[in-house]
């Protein structure tokens, strides 16, 4: 049996008088995609910066790689979020001054040391070889998007948290995407993605159905 | 990677950066242009004092007896001594005597001294006429503009100089304007006056012109108290503290410019480094959901600040200097050289300025990450 990379017990956040997350318990296994559902307003943005160390839980531990997010200081939450999970978000949010491949090195500038070879296999990987040295006012939004999926790997994260990642392509592009991450399924990697699209989270090994804060189902898709 | 960054974020706001730069260059050249002026200008404007006179006197102990003279020796010793700090050294002696011309005769008073010093001496004075060059000359004279007056002399005419029982015949070379005492008196050769006066190699008194501050000219009385044993040397107190204040207040005025420019140019960097902070909210942001710790994201702004100083240093140090120069030649008459000192000085303050301009950014540690990918 695989063991658990990611462990969410009975996490709430509140803002301010606003419950985001309501007690909230999963589990999800090393390898796993994970498809999170909802409605907007359903939490599921919230889940996702509290496990990627962008936000704390007002109660509950949220427990990745052995690692109690939720307790960790304000370094060590920043060494947690270079080392351990990669961001993909709707919007892309590339550093809109560094071409492509700057951006992919940026990630491993905070990480450790970058490395121009590496940062342009990664781009490559995903198909952007000949545009390195595009700043991201030059790509579309697919290559903008696999910018982004080649700056979350870079660092060979544990955890890849993906929000909405196609929520903002085209349909040529969706499947670009879409491909890209099933290969990094394929890889042993373990992703949660944030979707409103039925296909996309049949995609998924299971899919975690949120509604104002509270999980409502999880459930397994059949391959 | 961390120029490479550096250098996209510097290219990336240049408009903006660029008017930070234009604001720390204004405010450099002015404090270079100053800090020059007081470096320079000082010195040079102590040495433009000391062109209006002499300030410092030797003569005869004073024991009552206002007859008592100085013997040459001593100006001979002082010049062995070839202390840098003195410019000029002149013997004077004084004789209450009279002068006469076709028609007039006025009483005056006769200053023997070595003619050709008598410019050096007292450069900033008016002279209708010509100057007397050479230091023995027993057929020349200069004489102040009130006995010329008085005696309805030109330059060119013969005026014939009366003490005690003997005369003189000299030819005006040049009618003085010194706005001082001196106006009333006749400028002859000193070993004529001495000649007039019946006595050897001695004078009234010896006026040197040293320059140097205050402290300097005290440490040449010293000195020459020292070699002159039998002689009293003494300050012209009045000049000297006169150019002091003056000094000190320019000084005052610099520094007090000074300061104030410093504390405008970091206003005007804080002001565009206000609008840079907004700018870079996002970009933060995500630096930091990616794993940049606030002190490596710090680094590159003050990397930031730091190259507006630098640059606005260098460029307003070139500009500074240039001006430095018509401010010496416009307002102080002096020709003014640039000291590299100054340079080091510029760019170390407007690297500070731009620091302290720089104190918008240090809200940008505050940016929690989740906000700015939420949109906030």
């Amino acid at each position: 049996m695989m063991a658990a990379l990611v462990q969410v017990e009975d996490v709430s956040k509140s803002y301010g008088g606003l419950r985001a997350l309501d007690s909230v318990t999963f589990e999800v296994l090393s390898g796993e995609w994970i498809a999170i559902m909802g409605p907007s307003g359903s939490g599921k943005t919230t889940l996702i910066n509290i496990l990627g160390g962008l936000d704390r839980p007002t109660s509950g531990r949220a427990i990745v790689d052995g690692v109690n997010v939720g307790t960790l200081g304000e370094r060590q939450l920043t060494r947690y979020r270079a080392e351990k999970v990669g961001f993909v978000f709707q919007h892309f949010y590339l550093v809109p001054y560094l071409s492509a491949l700057e951006n992919v090195m940026l990630a491993q500038y905070f990480h450790s040391i970058a490395d121009e070879v590496e940062a342009a296999e990664s781009l490559v990987r995903v198909g952007l070889g000949d545009r390195l040295h595009h700043l991201p006012s030059q790509l579309s939004g697919g290559e903008q998007q696999r910018v982004a999926l080649a700056r979350a790997l870079i660092n060979h994260p544990k955890l890849i948290l993906a929000d909405e990642p196609t929520g903002n392509l085209d349909e040529a592009n969706e499947q670009i995407v879409l491909e890209l991450l099933r290969e990094l399924h394929r890889s042993g990697h373990t992703i949660l993605l944030v979707t409103h699209s039925p296909e996309i989270g049949r995609m998924a090994d299971r899919r975690i159905e949120l509604a104002h804060g509270r999980l409502m189902h999880i459930v397994a898709n059949l391959t | 990677m961390f120029w490479r960054i550096l250098w996209r974020l510097l290219y990336a706001s240049r408009a903006r950066l660029a008017l930070a730069v234009l604001a720390v260059a204004s405010g450099a050249a002015v404090c270079a242009a100053l800090l020059n002026l007081d470096l320079d200008a000082t010195d040079k404007l102590t040495r433009e004092f000391r062109v209006l006179g002499a300030n410092v006197v030797i003569s005869a102990p004073s024991s009552g007896d206002a007859a008592a003279t100085v013997n040459l020796d001593a100006i001979r010793q002082i010049e062995e001594l070839r202390l840098p700090e003195i410019v000029a050294a002149a013997p004077y002696l004084y004789l209450s005597g009279d002068a006469e011309t076709e028609g007039n005769r006025a009483a005056v008073i006769v200053a023997g001294t070595w003619l050709d010093e008598v410019s050096r001496m007292n450069s900033w004075w008016k002279v209708d006429g010509n100057w007397v060059s050479a230091r023995e000359n027993r057929s020349e004279c200069m004489i102040g503009e009130q006995a010329a007056s008085r005696l309805g002399l030109i330059p060119g005419q013969s005026v014939k100089v009366h003490y005690a029982a003997r005369e003189a015949t000299l030819r005006v070379a040049g009618i003085v304007t010194a706005g001082s005492s001196e106006d009333s008196q006749i400028f002859i050769a000193l070993p004529l006056a001495q000649e007039l006066a019946g006595m050897g190699e001695r004078a009234s008194l010896i006026e040197v012109i040293a320059r140097g501050s205050a402290s300097e000219i005290e440490d040449v009385i010293g000195r020459l108290s020292i070699a002159l044993p039998g002689l009293e040397v003494r300050p012209l107190r009045q000049l000297a503290q006169a150019e002091g204040r003056l000094l000190e207040r320019i000084r005052g005025l610099l520094f007090g410019t000074v300061l104030l420019i410093l504390a405008l140019s970091s206003l005007a960097v804080l002001a565009a480094m206000a609008g840079l902070a907004l700018e870079r909210r996002r970009d933060v942001g995500l630096m930091k959901a990616l794993g940049g710790s606030v002190r490596t994201i710090m680094r590159f702004f003050l990397a930031e600040a730091t190259a507006i100083g630098f640059a606005g240093g260098i460029f307003g140090f070139i500009v500074g200097m240039a001006l430095s120069e018509w401010i010496g030649e416009r307002v102080f008459s002096v020709s003014i050289t640039p000291r590299l000192i100054v340079l080091p000085a510029t760019l170390a303050l407007m690297v500070l300025v731009s620091l302290a301009g720089a104190l918008p950014l240090r809200l940008l540690g505050r940016v929690r990450p989740s906000d700015i990918l939420r949109g906030e």
